[in-house]
């Protein structure tokens, strides 16, 4: 696929995430990069030209590849998309076990809220 | 290469790897979910550090790691770091706040 915007690479993610469900692995890679070749960087340096860096993020499972940059400016709002994809999609990963009691206590609970909420409201 | 056991050695030492080499270094993360597994790599390619987990806790120390990253090679090595870590808190104290008045 190549070199997306970023948020077009959030949502090649998120299916990427999807695809990879059953069966497979997601690669993250996040990597310093002046995204320019090294004769590039050579000439550049030569005309004394500084060069600029952005973050590359590069994403594959394997089959497909995807990437995006992000700059100083807009790394917040793109860590901030990017975290909450991830907790949305790393929903295998074990919570702290206490198998019994809680899955007691869940049940309870929705049958509570129910009944709790509509006295406030009232 | 051996998986780093504990996560605040894994932190340090990634980022002190990253500091000493910004441009070869890299953070890489993989994700299975058939088998709830996390790995988090940093390598220069002379150095590796790999740290593994199936825990949703260190999920979320994972995503301030990220932060941590995305900071450094997006603005530069030098960026202070303390900047980055503290916002969260900031952000995290008035809601808990806020929280706990209106009950």
């Amino acid at each position: 696929m190549g070199l997306l915007q970023p948020d077009p690479f959030l949502n090649e993610l998120t299916s990427m995430f999807e695809r990879n469900r059953d069966k497979g692995s997601v690669w993250v890679t996040v990597k310093r990069s002046s995204m320019k070749s090294k004769s590039q960087k050579n000439k550049m340096a030569t005309a004394g030209e500084p060069v600029e860096y952005r973050c590359l993020i590069r994403a594959t499972d394997g089959k497909k590849k995807i990437s995006t940059t992000v700059g100083a400016k807009d790394h917040q709002r793109f860590q901030a998309s990017y975290a909450t994809l991830l907790k949305a999609h790393m929903a295998a990963l074990k919570k702290r076990e206490r198998k019994d009691k809680k899955k007691g206590v869940d049940g309870d609970r929705k049958d509570g809220a129910g009944s709790t909420k509509k006295p406030k409201r009232v | 290469m051996v998986y780093v056991t504990s996560w605040d050695e894994f932190v340090g030492r990634s980022v002190q790897l990253y500091k000493a080499d910004p441009q070869s270094t890299r953070y890489c993360m993989k994700y299975r979910h058939c088998d709830g597994k996390l790995v988090l790599k940093v390598t220069d390619n002379k150095e590796c550090l790999k740290f593994k987990t199936d825990q949703a806790q260190d999920a979320k120390k994972m995503e301030k790691l990220n932060n941590i990253f995305f900071a450094l090679m997006a603005r530069g090595p030098d960026v202070d770091l303390s900047e980055v870590t503290g916002k969260e808190q900031m952000e995290a104290q008035p809601a808990k706040k806020g929280r706990g008045r209106k009950q």
